[in-house]
């Protein structure tokens, strides 16, 4: 028998019956007794039990009378056992407790009116509850207090050494950035080697504090909690759709909290497969944009002198008197509309309706385009579902996870603690295929280094090694045998030379992961940037798609195939139909039917289909180069800083008669423009998010406007009113009210749409066709000497917005310096001050490098989100074939070290 | 115990009547009184003496040496049973580790005196005097601002210190200095932070 | 038929041979009259309004329109922590403030059911008692000054000025008293305060004689007064009227006897109670209550106990401040009290208190938490504004302000 109790919520022990205060409760044996009896709506203090990971037993506090027994005992580190008669309250158990609050107490200094956990502090309630009185010999540690960390400080003297910010990132985040240390006498919580935490710092170990130890700097002593208003909203930065809480006071964002904290600390062990309520580092710290001083607080109107604040009447007037004219005199199709998929669903309804409905053009695109648009039109053509097909509880409780080019603590750090969790407690064997050794590899049973831009080739590897071992489900083949014969022709064609070249990975490694992948009952394909944000990454997808459906896992629970969006609302973008080829609800813009829908309730002609009329991203760009397109709508888009310089941005751009942008911040994009509308961020509107699991989140408005800037949906309607439209709308429920008659069941607040996959179709129409041209690996190799420069996420950042959060800036501030491997460093023996030149056909870059073990021989790293220096001009901007997804990541660059610079 | 009238005589009550005996009686008390010294007085020339005990215009208080003592705890502003107090607080930057209110903004206008801002406060930084003159043709100047009320502190400290101990917030000895709070813990001389990578 | 125009102008007399004796009433005109009197009426206390219905001088209906100095009172309650809710109180009936922070803090501590120290409750007593005292002495001025006879103001202004100097000596301040604690009182009395009200005990007795010299035997105030605002006992029980006005009726109703609670039990006074139910009876028995509230102070004072005069209960009662600055648990107590405040049981409770005017009760439900979920107060005031109407019918418009001032009417906890 294991000396802790069994809290794996699945554990197969045999169901015991105990009694509790008299009630017969039934249970597993061996489970913790405390969960036992907070199942019941029992509860017993506890300060340092969470549910979310093992019982520690350090507190004291959860103290039982267990018959048989003469004193009592921690009810969190006793096994449940059958026949026990527990007893939880009564004097002597009150008394009980009260010594072990008191046992903590006596060393705790008198704090409470400095301390930033006063009001939220557990050992306060304990105090308090249990009426303690005259602390006479209280004898408070007196350490110093612990402040190298960048973000969080960890004072030692209130700590209670509860062990929950140690759990919790060992066992939750499997991170593992704290633990006890033993110094001159006393125990602390340090970082792992007693230097400065400089961690994930998703905050968990804050979230869970029951005391003031860990505080957070970036809110240090400037509020108490009876002052903060408390809104819950769904986080703006990545796609996870996680809660938080947004505590303001006035028209300050004072800290960011989430659903975890030690306060909810009696939850179902089961229930985390769902999620565990808690943010990363970016969600938690990085708010600083809302009330940043770089802000918009009146639109701007480009004048002689440049672009000078002017009054929203006075703004409108111009933007509706030239949109006019410009309609008037070329036409509705020269004018066009880019908006980006951090606006609510709301929102971005309301852009396509004012595009489409009021200026009558179908060219219009939002920032989905930038990957997502890859997958979700793969799989709706493939199968009809345009989004991820599993939820979290199916990566949870996976037996097989692979993932295919995604550095998914980075991108999405808590889809990430799906896959953590699904690692430490359901033991699933995960295949992560990337060029570099992320985090999540480190933790995965089967790491699969590949080679940069290898995932397609991977992908098309596993079919081959699927198909050629024999690993098909016939049931799934059977149905469609003509397509499963076009395929096994195609992946035929392909060779394994050529293969594993591209790959690079081995062939017995492609062939066991094609093995674990096919033989497990639960097998989750996830894939991310590495697939989606590709040139090739419609095919790609539609070559996932083969895996699945000949390995029978298209229809099978726990099964799926899923990419990873990386901003908050690029699905709901796509369900919006902000894009050029598709309707609201994802219905195709080319469908007679759907459109002449939307036109009814409308009531307009829409603009047809036809290539002359509808263009997306690199089409309105190319178009505005070309002056067909006289004036561009662009909403929180940023083209010029995200394209590179290759693309010739700026060159559209300036050549337009009226560029209108519409931004909190005043981004390179609008710098340019001729007109500037102040929007507002996430913090000052209502709304909703769609997330990555499809699931539709509220968005609610924490604060008052930011001076004059107003929300979107507002401009949106101020415009189309203007503009002589009907658009009555008066706050965005009458939006959602709209968006509910046409898209039924859209507003699935809470739990994610069951799927369906329907391949059938697809499977006999025209697969036959296509198949062969989809497996053909291009032959290129790498020229000797060459690096692959990889432009990626970082987890302090998403995408432009986080730069403007001072507090991630802090954490992550762009250095301008290239990541190297160190072998090639001393290769090329680029020493630490040494700058490098890195050159590609597109021009060269100086700057400095260093060392990042975890990357690939052969590749760098620089970070998407700076361009300073301009590193993605460096880069070759290849579009998708089929959906126009402009890839831009990854590049081949020359470098050589600079001779004689010592900066 | 009850109500009695008691009858009076045909006679008498005719003789109340025509000799206007209650002007009589009345008359009686009010002359009497003609003899003693009125116990009004005329305001602005002469005031009361205010009890120490009196809840006047709140003020905010030094230590002996000058230093602040709020530490901007903000429990005042949890207290006030009217909300008119503000307290921002953040860390002192001259001395690493300590918290002090930056702003503390006390709505005159709002305030019902009750004092509770005194009793809740840990470090005893508030207190009331016996200021009641302020009275103005602007009410903007009744929001009064941290300097205002440590100005208000400093003119009548004595009067404050009275207060704090007719209430018992402080004792008046020796002991009261121990109240002073410390900030029981120091910065640790440990290495800068670490450069993130 | 409808009568032309002029006619209806022009007051007729018709005279009835059968009964010539009613010739002076008018025959032709008897439209009622409809009047509004307050809210700006200098005798309505306040911001009364009163529609009165008057045929000629007399009263058929009187319709008291409540609300003008409505403050939600109730519904602050919700939002503040049990203790913060005492300096609201303070403004309910704002000329007894002490009685109603009495009649509060007895409730929450029958609702979190903790036991006060003797010195407490004899101080909570003492204080009481004198501001029943300040309260009757106000009533009887303002009323006095209503019907006609300015003089007794001043008198009576003069020795309630002592006593609110008094208070601004034992709490801060002379109205918005908030010296009641929930477990005690905020502060002790000081010996030179004891020592005022042992003087004042003296001095108080004669000057209830020089206000009765002025008005028992002043004609005006007794055809003013006696057989105005009659109420019978029956009448008034079910009116659910208390305090003097129900007395007045003759009904020996007094929570202090028949509930003692704090130290009403522990000395020696007698309930003054009217026979005929009119004004001048409620006079005299607020009267005579002023005497039996110097006795009882008298007593109390004597025999007044040493001790604490806070509860200890670790969790509800603040803390000592001493202690708040170096130990631990007092600081939790005092930052967890002041912040959240303490949590009752969940539960309902009732708790009446014999105030001046009446039986204030209050009524609240706690939910467990820090805050109240409901809080209801009986206020007399209000609840006597429901008799006004029947105790108003068939009087002239000029007695009115006398039934107005029968029941000691206070705005602030009428309206809330």
């Amino acid at each position: 028998m294991a000396l802790k109790p069994v809290t794996t919520p699945d554990a197969e022990a045999p169901s015991i019956e105990l009694s509790i205060d008299g009630q017969p409760v039934q249970s597993k044996a061996g489970v913790s007794l405390y969960d036992v009896i907070s199942q019941t709506g029992k509860i017993i203090p506890a300060m340092c039990y969470h549910y979310t990971f093992d019982p520690f037993g350090s507190c004291g506090m959860c103290l039982v009378m267990v018959e048989g027994k003469k004193a009592p005992v921690r009810s969190c580190t006793a096994k449940a056992e059958a026949g026990m008669v527990v007893r939880c309250e009564g004097d002597d158990l009150h008394a009980a407790r009260k010594k072990a609050v008191e046992k903590h107490l006596t060393i705790h200094p008198l704090d409470c009116p400095v301390c930033d956990a006063d009001g939220h502090c557990e050992l306060q309630d304990m105090a308090f509850q249990h009426g303690v009185q005259n602390l006479v010999n209280a004898k408070p540690k007196g350490l110093p207090e612990d402040r190298r960390s960048l973000v969080l400080d960890i004072n030692m003297n209130r700590c209670i050494l509860c062990g929950e910010c140690i759990n919790i990132c060992k066992d939750v985040q499997m991170v593992d950035a704290l633990q006890f240390f033993k110094k001159e006498g006393t125990t602390h919580v340090v970082a792992k080697g007693d230097v400065g935490l400089y961690c994930e710092f998703d905050g968990d170990c804050l979230a869970v504090c029951p005391v003031g130890a860990i505080t957070n700097k970036y809110s240090k002593y400037v509020y108490k909690p009876w002052q903060l208003k408390k809104t819950t909203s769904t986080c703006a930065y990545c796609a996870d759709g996680c809660q938080i809480h947004l505590e303001t006071s006035g028209r300050d964002v004072q800290r960011i909290t989430s659903p975890l904290s030690w306060k909810n600390k009696w939850g179902d062990r089961a229930e985390t497969a769902k999620g565990h309520g808690g943010l990363c580092v970016r969600g938690r710290f990085g708010f600083q944009y809302i009330d940043s001083k770089e802000r918009l607080g009146m639109p701007l109107l480009r004048t002689d002198d440049g672009l000078v604040p002017k009054s929203w009447y006075e703004t409108m007037e111009v933007v509706v008197e030239r949109l006019s004219a410009i309609k008037a005199a070329h036409g509705p199709n020269a004018i066009a509309g880019l908006i980006t998929a951090r606006c609510t669903n709301e929102e971005l309804y309301l852009f396509q309706k004012l595009m489409r409905a009021v200026i009558g053009t179908n060219q219009l695109d939002s920032s989905a385009r930038y990957g997502h648009l890859n997958f979700t039109r793969a799989m709706q053509k493939a199968v009809g579902i345009g989004r991820m097909m599993n939820s979290y509880e199916d990566i949870t409780k996976a037996k097989t996870l692979l993932l295919i080019g995604t550095d998914i603590t980075e991108t999405n750090p808590i889809t990430s603690l799906r896959v953590k969790e699904a690692i430490r407690v359901y033991g699933a064997q995960v295949i992560v295929a990337h060029p570099t050794l992320t985090n999540i590899a480190k933790l995965a049973s089967h790491p699969l280094p590949i080679a940069p831009a290898g995932e397609a080739a991977f992908i098309q590897a596993l079919v081959k090694a699927v198909v050629e071992q024999d690993l098909v489900d016939e049931a799934a083949v059977g149905a469609a045998p003509e397509a499963f014969a076009a395929l096994k022709h195609a992946v035929a064609g392909l060779s394994w030379d050529t293969v594993t070249n591209q790959v690079g990975a081995s062939k017995e490694a492609i062939l066991e992961a094609a093995r674990m992948y096919a033989e497990s009952p639960r097998a989750i394909i996830l894939c991310g940037e590495g697939v989606v944000r590709r040139a090739d990454g419609y095919t790609a997808v539609l070559n996932l798609v083969d895996l699945a459906w000949v390995t029978g896992k298209l229809n099978k629970p726990g099964c799926g195939i899923n990419a990873i969006p990386e901003e908050v609302n690029e699905q709901g973008a796509v369900d919006m139909g902000v894009a050029p080829e598709l309707l609201p609800g994802q219905s195709s813009y080319a469908d007679e039917e759907a459109r002449a829908k939307f036109a009814r309730v409308w009531d307009v002609s829409l603009p047809d289909a036809q290539p002359a009329t509808s263009a997306n991203l690199m089409e309105i760009l190319d178009r505005c180069r070309r002056g067909a397109i006289k004036a561009l709508y662009v909403v929180g888009e940023n083209p010029l800083a995200t394209l590179p310089s290759g693309t010739r941005v700026k060159e559209a751009l300036e050549k337009l008669d009226l560029l209108i942008c519409q931004d909190p911040f005043l981004t390179e994009t609008a710098q340019l423009a001729h007109v500037v509308l102040s929007a507002s961020t996430f913090a000052e509107k209502n709304g909703t998010f769609t997330d990555l699991q499809g699931r539709v989140n509220r968005v609610r408005e924490a604060l008052d406007l930011f001076e004059e800037a107003r929300p979107d949906w507002e401009i949106f309607v101020a415009l189309g009113q203007a503009l002589g439209a009907r658009m009555d709308y008066d706050s965005p429920q009458a939006v959602q009210s709209e968006i509910m008659k046409l898209l039924p069941g859209y507003y699935n607040l809470g739990e994610p749409r069951p799927v369906q996959a329907h391949p059938e179709s697809y499977l006999s129409q025209g697969y036959a066709q296509d198949v062969g041209a989809r497996y053909a690996l291009r032959g290129d190799t790498a020229p000797a000497g060459s690096f692959s420069l990889m432009l990626g996420q970082v987890l302090y950042h998403s995408g432009k917005l986080s730069t403007r959060a001072s507090g991630l800036i802090k954490l992550y501030p762009n250095k301008g310096h290239l990541k190297m491997h160190p072998d090639d460093l001393a290769r090329l023996q680029i020493g630490e001050h040494d700058a490098v030149r890195v050159t590609s056909g597109r021009g060269s870059v100086e700057m400095k490098a260093e060392a990042d073990p975890d990357l690939a021989v052969g590749t760098c790293f620089f970070p998407e989100h700076f361009n300073q220096p301009p590193v993605k001009d460096l880069t070759e901007c290849v579009t998708d074939p089929v959906t126009s997804v402009p890839s831009f990541k990854l590049t081949r660059v020359t470098i050589e070290k600079l001779k004689g610079t010592r900066a | 115990m009850s109500a009695g009238t008691q009858e009076k005589s045909l006679l008498r009550t005719v003789w109340d009547a025509f000799s206007f005996s209650e002007i009589r009686t009345a008359m009686r008390v009010v002359f009497r009184h003609m003899f003693v010294k009125p116990v009004t007085f005329e305001y602005p020339r002469e005031k009361r003496t205010i009890p120490d005990a009196h809840r006047g215009a709140l003020g905010l208080l030094r230590y002996d040496d000058g230093e602040e003592r709020c530490v901007g705890c903000d429990l005042c502003e949890a207290a006030c049973p009217s909300r008119c107090i503000k307290v921002v607080s953040a860390e002192n930057p001259d001395r690493p580790l300590s918290r002090y209110a930056t702003e503390f903004y006390i709505d005159i206008t709002k305030c019902v005196f009750c004092g509770y801002c005194v009793e809740a406060c840990p470090v005893n930084a508030l207190a009331m005097t016996k200021m009641y003159e302020y009275s103005t043709a602007d009410k903007r100047s009744l929001i009064f601002d941290k300097a205002k009320l440590y100005d208000v502190g400093e003119q009548h400290i004595e009067d404050a210190k009275r207060y704090l101990y007719a209430h018992n917030q402080e004792k008046n000895d020796a002991d009261s200095r121990a109240y002073r709070y410390k900030f029981p813990h120091q910065v640790a001389a440990l290495t800068p932070p670490q450069d993130p990578s | 038929m409808k009568q032309p125009l002029e006619d209806q102008r022009t007051t007729v007399y018709k005279v009835d041979p059968e009964h010539p004796e009613n010739r002076a009433l008018p025959t032709l005109r008897t439209e009622e009259m409809m009047l509004n009197m307050g809210p700006q009426h200098p005798s309505t206390h306040g911001v009364l309004k009163v529609v009165l219905a008057l045929e000629g001088e007399r009263i058929v209906k009187a319709t008291p329109v409540m609300g003008y100095l409505h403050r939600g009172v109730e519904k602050l309650a919700e939002d503040g922590t049990y203790h913060q809710f005492i300096p609201h109180t303070d403004r309910l009936d704002y000329i007894c403030a002490m009685y109603n922070n009495f009649a509060y803090c007895r409730a929450v501590e029958k609702l979190v059911g903790i036991t006060i120290p003797p010195r407490a409750e004899y101080l909570r007593t003492i204080v009481a008692e004198i501001q029943r005292i300040i309260g009757h002495q106000f009533w009887l001025g303002t009323q006095a000054l209503d019907i006609g006879a300015m003089t007794v103001f001043f008198y009576t202004f003069r020795d309630r000025e002592i006593l609110l100097d008094f208070f601004d000596e034992l709490c801060g301040a002379r109205l918005t008293t908030s010296w009641y604690r929930i477990g005690g009182v905020e502060r002790d009395f000081t010996p030179e305060l004891i020592e005022k009200l042992r003087r004042f005990v003296d001095y108080f007795p004669p000057k209830i004689d020089e206000y009765v010299t002025f008005l028992e035997t002043n004609r005006i105030w007794l055809s003013r007064t006696k057989g105005v605002a009659v109420i019978s006992a029956e009448d008034a029980i079910s009116f659910g009227l208390s305090g003097p006005t129900l007395r007045g009726s003759g009904v020996d109703y007094d929570l202090r006897k028949f509930e003692p609670y704090a130290a009403y039990g522990e000395c020696d006074w007698s309930v003054p109670v009217g026979k005929n139910g009119d004004t001048y009876d409620r006079y005299w028995i607020r009267v005579e209550e002023m005497r039996q509230s110097l006795k009882m102070v008298k007593q109390l004072l004597e025999k007044l106990p040493d001790g604490p005069v806070m509860a200890s209960v670790p969790s509800i009662t603040l803390p000592p401040k001493d202690k708040v600055f170096n130990d631990l648990a007092s600081m939790i107590q005092q930052f967890k009290l002041f912040s959240e405040g303490f949590k009752p049981p969940k539960g309902e409770i009732y708790c009446g208190t014999e105030a001046a005017k009446g039986e204030l009760g209050f009524y609240i439900v706690s939910n467990g938490e820090g805050k109240p979920y409901r809080l209801k107060i009986r206020a007399p005031s209000f609840i006597h504004m429901g008799a006004f109407d029947y105790m108003a019918k068939g009087y002239m418009i000029a007695d009115v302000v006398t039934i107005f001032g029968t029941y000691d009417i206070v705005m602030g906890e009428c309206d809330r």
